[in-house]
């Protein structure tokens, strides 16, 4: 990308991102029956014409024990007047264990891609580590440390503190339509 | 042996390496050098002189002494001091290392206040910390106070349960009655005798008196001093105390009366006892009155007496007097007044009678003249003196009130002593103090007759036990306690509950036993503490209850909820219920910590803001409630607080301004939240949010209506028209101006605007309920099928084959996406009793012209060509032709139909508004020949179409009920010129000679079906009891177990989105009271009223309330909102006949066309009276043409009675709602109605109507219609005939008098005659008002304007009759007139 500045541009076309694609599933967990609470997180300068920006997948019992498939749907539709805060999608896979409960298995964010067309994203993911205590406990009772404030995910504050375990990838199929970027001096 | 066998091997040994000696240079030439090289400072301080070099000799100044803060230097030791000193010293530019204190230059303290260690793993960052979580189920239920089962939180109440006496108990032997009667009179007694009102309320009034008494001394005394304001001060004050004299009087008179009569009944309660015990001969109760007398002195008495009754008498005189004189004279203000009027109404009668009998004379020399319909200038009467006159006439008489009486001592003297022989102790009566003792012996059961003997023995048989139900659920129950012959049990238990769910109810059940099993008495409620009520602090309270229980004994007790009697001196009996007291507690439990075990009542905040409130130095330094930061500024510059002082840092820091003078503190005024931002924009929000195409996209996304069946939207800005936000801009502004006029036109915009904001709130109510799926709403299963279902279908395989036998089939419903090219079939069958046009033979003027032309009949007479024309979106269609008043035609119409948007969905096609117009026309062809030559040869004739009637059906009802079925009463205008529906005089017999009314048979339905909407399943929010919903739920399954196809309502939802029970909405309420006028028979009422109700416009729920329907709206809110369907109707028509004392039902059924409908029906003289509210006809139930087709259920206030019967035409019904057979109620013995209040409103405030403003409309209206007539003629020529329509105007009032009903064949007779020399052909139009829109297309639908000729004249008018509240009825009458040649 390459950014010009040309600011004398017919005002009435505005740079457009649409975005489509799916949230295919999850591998590479230390079991499969998962579900995802995702969510699209953009800067101040992108406004949402069309589309939810938030969503959770059904849950996944696979019977081979290799991947989640949700083949969740994702539009969404931008209208932007600036580069900065890029879409970026966030997600936090669960674990639903044989009795039913919920516990937290990773989080994870990938960037929507800038280029237009379609992408095949794997986005990998990380859980908080916990206490020796803890993980005694989560080994036996389940359960986990979670994020006590999730923006975590996707803003970049003092991360380095934080210790975690990598957990499996989530993959994503995304389509990207941009538009009107060419008459803001943007090269796609 | 001596040669090593490698040769690398050196001195030092075998291997890679080799163990050193440390070496060290230790030589006199080393230590030389570094003497030389090297300078060790002394220990010692600096001498004195060198010191003074440096400050150049000028004298040390010490900062701190002098009051500035120079911090503490850190602890050095004094040689490493003075050594870095001597050092120094030695430097080039020594003096900038000494202060001017002459002391080395020390930072304050080089260590940094908090340690700087690095981040151990386990301490958290605030912000980025993590929260060890339990897996958990997710409970979806908000019961569960941790929002799952296995929470950790403890919560406990603690539930005491003392002790249980019973008031009232079957086993109660007679003497028992009593005695709890006597014991809770004495009780009553005594409380009263503690407080002694009476008493206190005697010192007040003397008190009062007293002060009363001075003041009027002081002012008669001093009354020259005074000036006019403390004057009136005195005398308010002194009114002020006689009031006060009067309400201390009346209140101490009512409570001596409760004295005396307590007293009374508890020394005849005791007799009675006395009299119990010497009857049945034995003692049942050890209770004892004893009566202590206290003589008082007669003469001191009777002064008193006297004293008392004369003091009053003179205070009502006084009172009686003034209440005189202020009502005489309003009496003969009025007498004056009413003398006027009639003298002022004796003059205007006068001037009118001259003024008529001027007119008259002048009229006929008129008339004489020429029969046009001018009227000179001359004629007319001045009209404003007229109508003032009339208005004269017209006002309402004044009343005369009746004449004041004067006060009436010697009566009033009477009533006095009457009063206080009644309620006082009379003078020389000794004082009575009853005490109630229980020192009577009882009798042994041995002594006693066999049946007390009985009655103990089951007394002390009887057990006792209490179940604890928490939620309803039961959690503990006592243990069973054996009932004493006191009827008292004491239980004394506490139970600890400890809880998951959120506390609903406590509720306690108190079981009897008597041998074996329990049976349930009574069930008590108890009230969830407050959390505030904890086990220490809570009070035992009592909570009475009751019971409906019926119990009868063969022995002496007397059971409960039975009659019985004292004996035959006490004629009448008695029926007592099982009654008592719990005494009971309910609280928190607190644990052995003392904590107090109650769940929070609000989330604790997230740990982020305890983090955040660690970063806000305010909070830090403890200036805790500082806010403003500005004052704070200001407060540290006054307080001069040292800004180097690092106890003040985090201040300095906060308030240190830009420019880092720190003279200017002052906060910062931005934030900055995404820096550089606004330099990489590529425009500005504006030019986002003004973009065309992005609102579209984002306005369709949230659903607005007005845009949310947009499928595409085109890719380019410049594609999109200009004007596609026009309309929803227009909404946006009205919706914010919103301001109140007199204009009807506006008010009605101004309620549109109000239900429009209705509209919205429920639906985002109800679209909050559409988003929460479940699983079957994403899932679709199929059910298993059972066995017997699985038994017929292997049946059928077996069955035989008939393929003639016709089978109906369900149509399948398609999916909306699917849908192109939908259609309305309508099929029309026959028209029966169609109006004849009035034979030419008996020489009217509206014949028409050329009988001999057209189709004959046996007799030679045309009587009518009748055809449908059938119009719906703009379309016209229209059957053939038919011959005679009872045409059959048999014909398929295909009506195309275009959803708005091309969206076929249920949720689009629910708002579609458009109305089915069926029209039945007679055909009239006339001749226009010019040229009598050409006759032979040509055919000249011009077709016109005169309308006889019509019928409307809202597309919504069609769609709603799949189809349209039956035979349907066509609206037919009253007057109908030049046609007649009487017998017909030619064929005699063959019509019904009361026939009146024209039908028409169609069937209706479209095609494909559409997806019809889904039925609202989920249960919105109540407040109505759960039981009573329980039951209700229960009730309605049953009954659509036996009867699918009947609706039986017993819940329906309101404005607000709440389900209320349908009871609730009946109510008597009063209708407007000045729409009766000149009605005076119960009848013509209830007719009146009806058209009142039906005078307000319809609209159905579905168009309101697109997505739901049946929300039903209080009858103000209906005659607020103007506009509501067949249910709000009917409420109201009900609502009001209640208040006139009818016996009224809502009827729940099917009607005709309107589908499942609401009607009212009345109890009349062996009939009843099926009212449509919505036209405000009534039918008698046996009519077999009443638009009712089916009755599913009644309703009124008390009860809901379901149709169990095998019929629901009302023809074929048994209206005796007593038979459980024909009807079952909802409401029984076993579930009575125990007072469900009513919804409506206490009473309905009507507006007046504008009347100036309906007159501003009936000539808007009318001008509107003429400009659209002639814009429908455009090719010609339109005239308009004023004396037409001058008569007709006159008519119309007429009309609206008889309540839309013919005006009789007088009124008729003077229209033909003024116009013979015309061809009138023309009717009144009636309708509610609304909107303007309607009007025109009731007009435009009877074609009166299709005169293709330039020939024909016009007439038209307007009435608009004003009810109150704005209700208005419009009347149109449209006429073409042509001149008869």
């Amino acid at each position: 990308m390459n950014t010009k500045c040309l600011h004398n541009v017919n005002s009435s076309k505005m740079a457009e991102v649409h975005i489509v694609g799916q949230i295919v599933g999850a591998s590479g967990f230390p079991d499969h029956s998962l579900f995802c609470k995702w969510g699209i997180n953009t800067g101040g300068a992108w406004k949402a014409l069309a589309g939810l920006r938030e969503g959770q997948t059904q849950v996944d019992t696979p019977q081979q024990h290799d991947a989640a498939y949700w083949a969740h749907p994702i539009d969404i539709h931008y209208a932007t007047k600036g580069l900065q805060g890029w879409p970026k999608i966030h997600f936090q896979v669960w674990h639903q264990d044989s009795f039913g409960r919920n516990e937290l298995y990773g989080y994870g964010f990938c960037h929507v891609p800038t280029t237009p067309g379609m992408h095949e994203i794997e986005c990998p993911t990380w859980r908080p580590s916990g206490s020796f205590k803890e993980q005694v406990s989560q080994y036996f009772l389940g359960g986990g440390p979670q994020l006590k404030n999730p923006d975590l995910i996707y803003s970049g504050a003092d991360r380095y503190r934080l210790h975690t375990i990598a957990m499996g990838s989530v993959h994503v199929r995304l389509g990207v339509i941009l538009r009107n970027f060419d008459k803001y001096g943007i090269e796609c | 042996d001596e040669v090593p066998l490698m040769e690398d091997v050196d001195e030092e040994g075998y291997g890679f390496y080799a163990v050193r000696k440390a070496e060290y240079d230790d030589t006199p030439e080393t230590a030389k050098k570094e003497a030389e090289k090297l300078y060790y400072p002394s220990v010692t301080s600096v001498n004195a002189e060198e010191k003074a070099k440096i400050l150049h000799d000028k004298q040390p100044r010490f900062l701190e002494d002098e009051g500035f803060y120079v911090g503490t230097r850190p602890k050095i030791s004094g040689w490493n001091v003075n050594k870095m000193e001597n050092r120094l010293i030695k430097e080039l530019h020594r003096e900038k290392w000494f202060g001017e204190d002459g002391r080395m230059i020390v930072l304050p303290n080089p260590l940094r206040p908090t340690p700087s260690r690095p981040p151990i793993p386990e301490e958290q960052e605030p912000g980025l910390e993590v929260q060890y979580r339990k897996a958990i189920m997710h409970e979806f239920d908000s019961r569960y106070i941790d929002g799952s089962l296995d929470n950790a939180g403890y919560y406990q109440l603690d539930v005491d349960i003392n002790s249980l006496s019973f008031s009232h108990h079957h086993l109660f032997s007679r003497e028992h009655v009593l005695a709890t009667r006597l014991s809770q009179l004495y009780e009553e007694y005594m409380d009263r005798q503690k407080k002694n009102m009476a008493e206190y309320l005697s010192e007040k009034l003397k008190a009062l008196k007293l002060s009363a008494v001075h003041l009027k001394d002081h002012m008669a005394a001093k009354k020259s001093e005074h000036n006019y304001a403390d004057r009136s001060n005195f005398q308010k004050r002194l009114q002020d105390y006689k009031d006060e004299i009067r309400r201390a009087r009346a209140l101490r008179d009512k409570e001596e009366k409760t004295d005396r009569l307590l007293l009374k009944a508890i020394i005849k309660t005791w007799k009675d006892i006395k009299q119990q015990r010497e009857k049945q001969k034995f003692i049942n109760t050890p209770l004892k009155l004893q009566v202590i007398t206290e003589e008082t002195n007669k003469e001191f008495d009777l002064t008193q007496w006297k004293l008392e009754i004369e003091d009053e008498l003179e205070e009502m005189e006084e009172e009686a007097t003034e209440i005189y004189n202020r009502k005489k004279t309003e009496y003969e203000e009025a007498l004056k007044k009413h003398a006027e009027q009639v003298k002022a109404k004796e003059d205007a009668r006068v001037r009118i009678h001259k003024r008529s009998r001027k007119q008259s004379t002048k009229g006929s020399r008129a008339s004489l003249g020429s029969k046009a319909s001018k009227h000179s200038a001359e004629n007319e009467p001045n009209p404003e003196e007229e109508a003032k006159d009339q208005e004269i006439l017209n006002e309402p008489e004044i009343e005369i009130p009746d004449k004041p009486e004067e006060f009436n001592k010697e009566q009033a003297r009477k009533d006095i002593i009457a009063k206080a022989k009644e309620i006082r102790r009379r003078p020389g009566e000794p004082k009575l103090y009853p005490e109630v003792t229980s020192t009577q012996p009882i009798t042994e059961a041995s002594k006693c007759p066999r049946g007390e003997q009985q009655r103990r023995n089951d007394v002390s048989k009887c057990e006792m036990f209490l179940k604890v139900l928490f939620n309803n659920k039961e959690v503990s129950r006592t243990s069973s306690k054996p009932l004493t012959q006191e009827f008292k049990l004491n239980f004394g238990q506490i139970f600890s509950l400890k809880i998951v769910q959120w506390p609903e109810s406590i509720t306690y059940q108190v079981y009897e036993t008597s041998g074996f099993g329990g049976e349930i008495i009574c069930e008590i409620n108890s009230s969830i503490p407050d959390s505030s009520v904890t086990s220490q602090s809570v009070q035992l309270e009592n909570l009475d209850f009751s019971s409906d229980h019926r119990v009868n004994h063969g022995h002496e007790g007397v059971g409960s909820g039975v009659p019985f009697s004292f004996g035959a001196k006490n004629e009448g009996t008695e029926t007592l219920y099982t009654t008592g007291e719990l005494r009971c507690s309910v609280a928190w439990a607190i644990n052995d910590q003392g904590e107090l075990l109650v769940p929070p009542s609000t989330q604790e905040q997230g740990n982020m803001f305890y983090a955040m409130r660690k970063m806000d130095p305010v909070t830090a330094i403890g200036a805790a409630g500082v806010v403003d930061i500005q004052k704070l500024a200001k407060w540290f510059e006054d307080s001069r607080l040292d800004p180097n002082d690092p106890a003040n840092a985090d201040l300095v820091y906060m308030l240190k301004s830009k420019g880092g003078e720190s003279a200017l503190l002052g906060p910062k005024e931005f934030f900055r939240l995404e820096q550089l931002q606004e330099e990489f924009n590529f425009c500005d929000d504006e030019a986002i949010d003004e973009n065309k195409r992005f609102r579209l996209i984002y306005l369709r996304d949230s659903e607005v209506t007005e845009f949310k069946n947009y499928k595409m939207i085109p890719l380019l800005d410049r594609d999109i028209p200009r004007d596609t936000f026009a309309e929803y801009e227009k909404k946006k502004r009205e919706e914010e101006k919103y301001k109140e006029e007199k204009d009807i036109e506006s008010h009605r915009a101004a309620v549109s605007k109000f239900m429009q904001r209705v509209r919205e709130q429920v639906i985002r109510r109800f679209r909050l309920l559409a988003h929460q799926r479940r699983l079957e709403d994403v899932i679709n299963e199929e059910a298993v099928p059972n066995i017997a279902l699985l038994g017929t279908s292997v049946l059928k395989l077996t069955e035989r084959r008939r393929p003639l036998r016709v089978e109906r089939k369900e149509r399948k419903k398609v999916v909306p996406q699917t849908i192109d090219n939908v259609k309305i079939l309508i099929n029309i069958n026959r028209a029966v009793y169609v109006p004849r046009r009035v034979a030419a033979s008996r020489g009217g003027a509206m014949t028409a012209r050329e009988p001999d032309k057209a189709v004959k009949n046996i007799v030679g007479e045309t009587q009518v060509q009748p055809f449908i024309e059938v119009m719906f979106q703009d379309v016209f269609l229209h059957t053939e032709v038919g011959d005679g008043p009872n045409p059959s035609y048999n014909e398929e119409l295909e009506m195309p139909f275009k959803a708005p948007n091309e969206d076929y969905t249920p949720g689009n096609l629910q708002t579609v508004t458009d109305n089915i117009y069926l029209n039945l026309f007679d055909q009239v062809l006339i001749d226009i020949q010019e040229d009598d030559r050409q006759r032979g040869t040509t055919v000249h004739q011009r077709i016109e179409k005169k309308w006889l009637g019509g019928l409307t059906i809202p597309f919504s009802t069609v769609y709603f009920n799949g189809k349209i079925d039956g035979t349907f009463k066509l609206n037919k205008p009253p007057v109908l010129l030049g046609y007649t529906q009487g017998p017909d005089e030619e064929e005699g017999t063959s019509l019904r000679s009361n026939e009146e009314n024209t039908y028409l048979s169609v069937f209706m339905t479209i095609e494909p079906p559409l997806q019809p909407p889904e039925p609202m399943r989920e249960r919105f929010a109540t407040t109505e009891d759960e039981k009573l919903l329980q039951y209700a739920d229960n009730w309605e399954k049953t009954l659509n177990a036996k009867f699918s196809d009947r609706e039986y309502k017993t819940t329906v939802i309101d404005v607000n989105g709440k389900t209320v029970f349908v009871t609730r909405y009946f109510k008597a309420l009063e209708p407007p009271p000045d729409i009766f006028g000149s009605s005076d028979t119960e009848v013509k009422k209830m007719e009146v009223v009806a058209r009142y109700v039906s005078m307000i416009p319809s609209v159905s729920d579905s168009v309101v309330f697109p997505g739901l329907c049946d929300i039903w709206s209080t009858c103000d809110q209906f005659l607020q909102m103007m506009a509501g369907d067949e249910e709000e109707h009917a409420v109201l028509l009900a609502n009001y006949f209640l208040y006139m004392k009818k016996i009224t039902w809502l009827i729940i059924g099917k009607g005709i066309p309107e589908g499942p409908t609401a009607y009212v029906m009345t109890e009349q003289e062996n009939d009843y009276w099926i009212w449509n509210a919505g036209t405000g006809e009534h039918f008698s139930y046996r009519d077999s043409y009443c638009p009712l087709q089916s009755i599913s259920c009644l309703i009124n206030a008390e009860n809901i009675w379901a149709n169990v019967q095998q019929y629901e035409k009302p023809a074929q019904m048994n209206f005796d709602l007593s038979q459980g057979a024909s009807w079952r109620s909802f409401f029984t013995r076993s579930f009575p109605n125990t007072g469900i209040a009513s919804y409506q409103p206490e009473r309905l405030y009507y507006k007046p109507t504008n009347k100036n403003a309906v007159l501003d409309l009936q000539e808007k209206i009318e001008t509107l219609l003429k400009n659209k007539i002639m814009e429908w003629r455009s090719r010609l020529i339109t005239r308009w005939n004023r004396h037409c329509t001058q008569i007709m105007r006159k008519l119309l009032p007429v009309l609206e008098e008889n309540l839309g009903h013919s005006p009789g064949e007088q009124h008729l007779a003077e229209l033909e005659s003024t116009f013979s020399a015309y061809k009138v052909s023309g009717f009144p139009i009636n309708m509610p008002y609304n909107e303007i829109n309607p009007i025109v297309d009731a007009v435009f639908s009877t074609r009166v304007h299709a005169h293709d000729t330039s020939d024909v004249e016009f007439a038209l008018a307007v009435y608009i009759h004003p009810y109150p509240n704005d209700v208005l009825s419009v009347w149109v009458y449209v006429a073409s007139l042509i001149r008869s040649r």
